[in-house]
């Protein structure tokens, strides 16, 4: 499938700060793409470069295999940050704006208040609002004029549970019309639940992307212990090809296995050598401690 | 431009600021040109005298030009509001381009100027009617000051318009324009000669609306070169494209 946006090699420079080095990256056509990270780690940045508020150090970027025009803007929808809106206008007025800016239908802006739920508060100021209802106003406003992507930065910021929820199901409906949607957020059980891609960045680094499956799911964690010595599992665990990682922690051994490999092919392994295994017990790493490890791992 | 007009229209419309200071203004005009009418000059009412059609237009026009920092005001909060809501940064999202927030903000430059020009010339034709003696067959002889007056009111919010978009926070920026306007620019001028600072931009703009009793304020200050209004057209239209082009440039050099 074709990619919606390319990413190539951008960097952005704030002074003495490396907010951004050397970030590629490619969104699929029809995919949910979490970019995923810390507060401060460079998402809100990246968005802005390629949303054409932040001036790149270096790099360059490509909207549907073209650089950014009028015409590639009015197939984006993207909410950056904060709901940006004029707070002594009306929720209606401030669409209707947003709808004239776009070149959209002034007739789409009633659709997109029903969309997000301020159908009944359309003619209320909009700084009488609350924060959930200006996300979600903010998200009308994005879903104007009926774009193939979405860009969303932390959309579920600042809500309660019950507008998280909202928010969530309101991406995965207009995802199911075929829609691109770019997601920021440092919320991993967020872009679990929603993503069908991700990025992972860190101090302005990208640590990985691909599918959510193959970051996440991979790289099960078996515990091992009696049966002999620990230094002496830890030994053989650190022998066997198949074996990514080995290490003691907490009175047993600590194994990560190579892709693709099961944990009886490893009980079999270390019955092969005389040990019989007093435990084995195979841990789904948490996707916490997953993410930990990813935007770790320029410090191994 | 007309379609970024309406959409700036769209914010302007339903905003009690700009009615306030846009109120502001017309009352004040009124107000400065009722009283400048009213001072007994030689037990005779001045206004008899100094609101004769063609000369009144020259009158009216300097006495607007005392309050040219008001709509400069009004247009630093204009687009300085943009970045407090952060709707600049939105609307650049949502398909403007760089120029077209600067268009979007001269076009209402424009308007603004043509109805206090349109305004000004109408209080110009109540009051001249009001005092007039003879018939008004000269009426209009004089009435390019209107325009010239446009122009420098135009001129004035240009300017507003530059550092508004160079220091954005609202407070700031019109302490940054008066200054300029009030202080600043004197400072300088009183360290060049006359010569070379005909040509700053204060005074170039203010050369458009002189004052009615400019000899007798050359004998009295010494002042010896100075632009006639029709003179201070050009380097005036050139600052008003300059300050626009800088603030187009600001835009672009910055992150929004």
């Amino acid at each position: 499938m074709a990619d919606i946006l390319e990413i190539q090699g951008i960097s952005k420079r704030y002074g003495a700060v490396q907010a951004l080095d050397q970030v590629s990256l490619n969104v699929p056509q029809g995919s949910i793409y979490g970019l995923l990270g810390p507060n401060g780690s460079g998402k809100t940045t990246t968005l802005g470069i390629v949303l054409d508020v932040i001036n790149a150090s270096a790099g360059t970027f490509r909207w549907f295999g073209q650089p950014l025009s009028k015409s590639t803007k009015r197939r984006i929808g993207a909410l950056l940050e904060t709901p940006n809106f004029y707070p002594y206008l009306t929720g209606e007025e401030n669409l209707r704006l947003t709808a004239e800016v776009k070149g959209v239908a002034p007739a789409r802006v009633g659709e997109a208040l029903q969309t997000v739920g301020l159908g009944n508060r359309r003619g209320d100021k909009f700084k009488g609002y609350s924060l959930g209802m200006k996300q979600r106003l903010a998200i009308g406003a994005a879903l104007l004029g009926d774009p193939e992507v979405l860009v969303l930065d932390e959309p579920t910021n600042g809500l309660d549970p019950e507008g998280i929820a909202e928010v969530r199901r309101l991406i995965l409906h207009i995802a199911s019309q075929g829609k691109t949607i770019v997601l920021a957020s440092h919320l991993l059980d967020e872009v679990e639940k929603v993503c069908t891609h991700m990025a992972v960045l860190r101090n302005g680094k990208l640590k990985a992307q691909g599918p959510v499956s193959s970051i996440l799911a991979t790289n099960d964690l078996v515990f091992l212990n009696g049966g002999a010595p620990l230094e002496t599992l830890l030994q053989t665990a650190l022998a066997l090809p198949f074996v990514a990682e080995a290490r003691l922690t907490d009175q047993q051994i600590q194994v990560t296995l190579q892709n693709g490999v099961d944990s009886s092919e490893l009980n079999r392994a270390f019955f092969a050598q005389g040990i019989a295994l007093g435990q084995l017990v195979v841990r789904k790493k948490s996707l916490e401690s997953q993410f930990l490890e990813i935007i770790k791992a320029d410090h191994a | 431009m007309t379609s970024l007009l309406r959409i700036e229209l769209r914010k302007l419309l339903p905003y009690s600021t700009f009615w306030v200071l846009l109120l502001l203004q017309a009352a004040l005009l009124f107000v400065f040109f009722y009283a400048r009418g009213n001072v007994m000059v030689n037990g005779q009412m001045a206004g008899a005298e100094l609101y004769q059609f063609p000369k009144l237009w020259m009158h009216l026009t300097y006495v607007s030009s005392y309050l040219n920092l008001i709509p400069g005001i009004l247009i630093i909060i204009l687009v300085s509001d943009e970045y407090t809501f952060r709707t600049l940064r939105q609307q650049v999202i949502d398909g403007y381009s760089r120029a077209d927030v600067v268009q979007s903000k001269a076009s209402v430059i424009l308007l603004l100027a043509l109805l206090l020009a349109g305004y000004v010339f109408l209080l110009g034709m109540g009051f001249g009617l009001y005092h007039s003696k003879e018939g008004a067959a000269s009426m209009f002889t004089e009435a390019q000051y209107i325009f010239y007056y446009l122009v420098q009111v135009m001129g004035y919010m240009a300017l507003a318009m530059l550092v508004a978009f160079w220091v954005r926070k609202t407070g700031l920026a019109i302490m940054v324009f008066l200054a300029y306007t009030l202080v600043l620019e004197r400072l300088i001028q009183w360290q060049t000669p006359d010569t070379i600072d005909k040509y700053f931009p204060m005074k170039a703009l203010s050369a458009l609306t002189p004052n009615p009793h400019s000899e007798l304020e050359q004998l009295m200050l010494g002042i010896t070169d100075f632009l006639t209004p029709g003179q201070a057209l050009v380097p005036a239209v050139l600052y008003i494209g300059l300050f626009g082009f800088l603030s187009y440039q600001l835009l672009r050099s910055r992150d929004l």
